[in-house]
């Protein structure tokens, strides 16, 4: 008995030295090993170039990295990907204030591009110095959003989410709303307001257990985003309290979710996922990227229902940059894998393997684009309703906190009154909540 | 197995203790090699306790220090994640805002809430768990693994099913509500569901991992306790009251003490049972918890300077309930 | 009261009627669960059992069919395909080896090191233990959320980005194993063994050796798979420090399955199913462990 514990206990001790010292030499031997394998030398004279990606991008899923890697046979291409912008960006931001752990390419979601410009714009490469970038080749409000006060620009566009909205057919039909997509838009072109009385008529004779929009959030957002100015002035303050087009949108949003328009719920959520299996909702402010959503959550009976109709303003939502940080081990090669990537061609084929729409006009008149087509939408010019919304959307003003107040108004305000707040009760907890997150 | 040795005879020979016969004058060079082993004697006991807990010491020193040193001295500067090394200084101003910081106080009340419905069902039945476990058991090993698959369960699995299972219109829980005729709960919305929802997120997660410390703690009872009270004619539960609680005093202090602790700072229920992309603990912040709303003042909006001062402020809290807790006991036991 | 009766099978049938009466007298280690013990533990276990059990179900339907309601109850036909897919777009072999590696080295250091100073707290007299142990447990007490910043900037200045000793050393600080460690030990470690060996001679090390940790098993294999399962599953600060094309542990390689704009939940069950299921085995070898430690019988007149 104490023969046999004691050789227990002697094969214990001896597996946890073992691992012990494995595990330390395996940590201090990886020293010159991790690191020649991320920043190139490491496969066979190969340059390795990585890219930190959070979860949007489609990149691989369309072949774009084995294409490239065709061009350039001297080149391997990896990514680090992680599904939610929460996690990336924090971990972005720390990586940079210690300039340690970059990737050779890092994305840049839409929300936090203009903190991204206004703090770190010195650790980026200015794109608009470097050779073969040419800025027109990206609309104009895109290539506005990551440039700095004096003419930096950190980061190339890569898709962008102009904003129609899709509606399901026959849910319209039913309660006696025209369905054909030019008509459909005539009931509220160039007026919001047109948008909600359009949704109090299908309410009148709404299928039952159908609201006319899925959340309003996602109203409101549509909203804001179609405006010239949103939070900020363009001297950098923020004005989101006092500028009338917030406030008004707000109470449109308010007025529409206590009539019982929008469905009471927040987005990209399983609630939200299963109403749109269900089929719960008649319309909802559709960016390209949101047809993929459909598509995936929907039961296959719901192909072809769709129709794509274009906003009463047309707004942005959503959107990506790459941009390159200086610090990085190989620079030139990740310029030119950006701009690769960002190309027209590129980005047109995006958008036809996952629907991310291209912020180059170039890729407007490209085949796969004007030829592009959607399950959900049948035969829906989805293209060409899109590039129409691209080119329609105001310039506005960013600011580094937008993704916070935004955040504040749907998921602090409007909501609010689908629970029975009033409209100035939804507005009073969410400038609270506001206020209080900006407070540095 | 070390003998039991019922006299204490002198340590300076190894080995033995009853003395055969009265030992020879020592010489010289035995009296020195004695006092040389007494000496060592006397130094490994005055300095090998030093010797036991300077690894843990001097790796916190390394690790765990700094990162203290550094939130205290950011709590003390008005400094943005984005910039950490542009630190304004503030003084206590982090730390009086928060007497005004009605956010602050929703979240402590929340803690408070979510803390004892959590805590006290939680240590209970883990108690009960390790109390069966300790039983002679068919598949003993396989009950074993079970208790701590909650905990091994990961974040993102966990948060799908408790989301799908408190959802309004589908969840499950609200459906099997409506069979018995209770209506749709919202458990996200309200204040009282949610703060229930989220407590039984943390009760399923952490009362299987009380109760292995637990079953630990009472394997090393001897048994003998346990023969001598039956034999006095105590039933199952009284040699669990008079016999199993008493050996776990020390073992049910520090669940206790771990677990108040733990409670204090609980985030990752509430963040995963919010869906939403900020961490406020639901739209009218009805579950945010302290730790939530560290997290979000820290890393959603990047208040580096606030959020160390939120972290502090809950420092100082424990200590002055660890403080009101020991002058109770203390006058309990004077009293008594 | 009397206490049923129960003959272990097997065992030689002639013992005296004082000895058999004894033997039954024992709660605890002993006797057989009734009948209610099982029903309870039947119980707690479906409650803990059915999230994992339904990852599994999850990972065993495609994206489509989880979106539906009601959800999917009984398994899918995709299982084995999304493991699959999940284990070579995650590259969840190399995970696998480094998180063993940063698991095992974390718990087995944390285990040896909070057990030699649980020890010196509870059952040393030494200048200062109070006021230290005091500290320890303070220590515990500031929220670690903040903490992974000035972390990050120690370990961007060592040049450890993308190291596992980024990972494994700031893991091996646990207040908790040390706090945990003295509990266990002022309970389980009588003072006439420590005062025998003394006797006998024996150094502070050897009493350590021989006495501390036999006695000490059981704790030491329950400290030993919380830590590792903590380790296992941490993903904050793994994921600020390594990157999935360098030496990921497993909660980082696992994040890298949610692409696109509609993640394949299924495919991210596949991986969460396929990351869990080591820890279970660990938990099946170290629960073995947890039986009577051997003091049981040694301090008997």
């Amino acid at each position: 008995m104490r023969a046999s514990t004691r050789t227990a206990r002697r094969t214990v001790v001896l597996a946890a030295v073992a691992t012990l010292g494995a595990g330390l030499l395996a940590g201090c031997a990886d020293d010159s090993g991790g690191k020649s394998d991320s920043s190139g030398g490491g496969s066979k004279g190969k340059t390795t170039i990585t890219l930190g990606l959070f979860g949007t991008q489609g990149f691989k899923e369309a072949g774009l990295y084995t294409e490239y890697e065709k061009l350039h046979p001297d080149i391997k291409i990896q990514e680090n990907v992680v599904e939610r912008n929460e996690v990336y960006y924090p971990a972005l931001v720390n990586h940079l204030t210690t300039n340690s752990g970059l990737q050779d390419i890092q994305a840049i979601e839409v929300g936090n591009i203009a903190e991204a410009t206004q703090t770190f714009a010195s650790k980026f490469v200015d794109f608009s110095k470097v050779a073969g970038v040419n800025k027109s080749d990206w609309l104009d409000w895109k290539w506005q959003q990551a440039t700095t006060k004096d003419g930096q620009t950190i980061g190339l566009g890569t898709d962008i989410g102009p904003m129609a909205i899709c509606y399901r057919k026959d849910l319209f039909q039913q309660a006696g709303l025209p369905t054909d997509r030019d008509k459909v838009g005539q009931l509220w072109a160039g007026d919001w307001n047109k948008l909600v009385t359009a949704g109090e008529s299908y309410k009148k004779k709404a299928p039952k257990g159908t609201y006319f929009m899925d959340s309003p959030g996602g109203l409101l957002n549509a909203m804001i985003s179609s405006n010239q100015d949103k939070f900020y002035d363009s001297s950098g303050k923020v004005i989101y309290k006092t500028n009338p087009a917030i406030k008004s949108s707000f109470n449109l949003t308010a007025k529409a979710a206590s009539e019982g328009l929008t469905q009471p719920q927040t987005q990209f959520q399983p609630a939200w996922n299963s109403t749109i299996a269900n089929s719960k909702f008649a319309a909802i402010a559709c960016p390209p990227w949101m047809l993929g959503y459909l598509k995936g959550q929907s039961k296959p009976d719901a192909a072809g229902k769709w129709d794509v109709a274009a906003a009463p303003k047309a707004g942005n939502w959503g959107g990506t940059f790459l941009a390159v940080p200086k610090s990085g081990k190989n620079v030139t090669e990740a310029e030119k894998l950006a701009q690769w990537l960002t190309a027209p061609a590129q980005l047109a084929k995006l958008f036809s393997v996952q629907g991310s729409f291209p912020s180059t006009p170039g890729s407007y008149t490209m085949p796969l684009v004007t030829d592009a087509k959607n399950a959900m939408t049948a035969d829906a010019p989805i293209g060409k309703i899109f590039a129409d919304a691209a080119k329609a959307i105001p310039t506005q003003v960013i600011g580094p906190k937008d993704q916070i107040v935004q955040q504040g108004l749907t998921d602090n305000g409007v909501i609010l009154v689908t629970k029975g707040k009033s409209a100035a009760e939804a507005w009073a907890t969410a400038t609270k909540t506001i206020d209080n997150n900006l407070e540095k | 197995m070390a003998t039991r040795h019922d006299i204490a005879a002198p340590p300076a020979k190894e080995g033995g203790a009853a003395p055969a016969r009265p030992p020879a004058k020592p010489t010289e060079a035995e009296r020195r090699r004695r006092a040389r082993l007494s000496r060592r004697w006397q130094r490994d006991l005055k300095w090998s306790p030093y010797g036991f807990i300077s690894p843990f010491f001097l790796l916190f020193v390394a690790f765990g220090l700094f990162p203290l040193i550094y939130t205290a001295w950011a709590s003390l500067h008005t400094v943005e994640l984005t910039a950490p090394n542009d630190m304004q200084w503030a003084g206590l101003h982090n730390y009086t805002r928060i007497f005004d910081d009605e956010f602050f106080w929703n979240a402590a009340r929340n803690t408070l809430t979510i803390g004892i419905i959590s805590t006290v069902p939680q240590l209970a039945m883990a108690m009960g768990l390790a109390h069966i476990l300790n039983y002679r058991l068919r598949a003993s090993t396989f009950y074993r693994v079970i208790m701590l698959a909650p905990y091994a369960t990961s974040i993102a699995a966990a948060s799908l099913v408790f989301v799908l299972l408190f959802g309004r219109d589908y969840g499950m829980i609200n459906w099997a509500l409506h069979y018995v005729g209770v209506g749709k709960i919202d458990w996200q919305n309200d204040k009282w569901p949610s703060q229930i929802a989220v407590s039984t997120i943390i009760i399923w997660r952490w009362t299987g991992y009380n109760a292995l410390i637990y079953l630990a703690a009472m394997q090393a009872i001897p048994t003998d306790l346990y023969e001598s009270a039956a034999l006095d004619g105590a039933n199952r539960w009284r040699q669990f009251i008079h016999v199993t609680l008493p050996q776990l005093r020390p073992t049910i202090l520090f669940t206790c003490v771990v677990s108040t602790i733990g409670a204090s700072q609980v985030f990752g229920e509430p963040l995963i049972f919010d869906a939403n992309k900020g961490a406020s603990g639901g739209a009218e912040h009805q579950f945010q918890t302290l730790g939530l709303y560290l997290y979000e003042q820290g890393w959603v909006n990047m208040h580096l300077g606030r959020a160390s001062a939120i972290a502090w402020t809950m420092f100082l809290i424990l200590i002055v309930i660890g403080v009101v807790n020991y002058v109770i006991s203390r006058r309990l036991r004077a009293s008594s | 009261m009397t206490t049923t009766l129960t003959t272990p099978v097997g065992t030689a049938p002639k013992e005296s009627r004082r000895q058999r009466r004894s033997k039954a007298a024992r709660a605890g280690g002993t006797l057989h669960a009734g009948p209610i013990a099982y029903a309870v533990l039947i119980i707690f276990s479906i409650g803990s059992l059915f999230p994992l059990v339904w990852t599994a179900i999850a990972a065993s339907r495609d994206n489509n069919r989880l979106a539906q309601t009601p959800p999917p109850f009984w398994f899918g036909g995709n299982l084995f395909h999304n493991m699959n897919v999940a284990w070579n777009e995650a590259n969840l072999g190399k995970a696998f080896v480094n998180t063993t590696i940063v698991a095992g080295t974390s718990a087995l250091t944390v285990v040896f090191l909070s057990t030699i100073a649980g020890f010196a707290f509870a059952k040393l007299r030494f200048r200062g233990r109070n006021i230290l142990m005091l500290m320890v447990i303070g220590t515990m007490m500031v929220p670690p959320q903040l903490s992974v910043i000035p972390l990050y900037m120690m370990v961007a200045k060592l040049n450890w980005a993308d190291q596992l000793q980024a990972v494994v050393f700031p893991s091996l600080v646990s207040a908790f194993g040390v706090f945990f460690m003295r509990q266990y030990l002022l309970q389980a470690l009588p003072d006439e063994l420590i005062e025998a060996a003394r006797v006998d001679g024996a150094s502070s090390w050897r009493v350590v050796w021989h006495i501390v940790f036999p006695a000490a098993r059981p704790a030491m294999a329950v400290l030993g798979m919380l830590m590792f399962v903590q380790s296992w599953n941490d993903f904050l600060w793994p994921f600020l420090v390594l990157t999935q094309n360098g030496n990921p542990t497993v909660q980082v390689a696992l994040a890298g399955l949610g692409r696109g704009y509609t993640p394949d939940q299924s495919l991210i069950m596949g991986g969460a199913l396929l990351g869990t299921l080591p820890l279970l085995l660990v938990f099946a070898i170290f629960g073995k462990q947890i039986v009577g430690g051997i003091m049981q019988g040694a301090v008997k007149g």
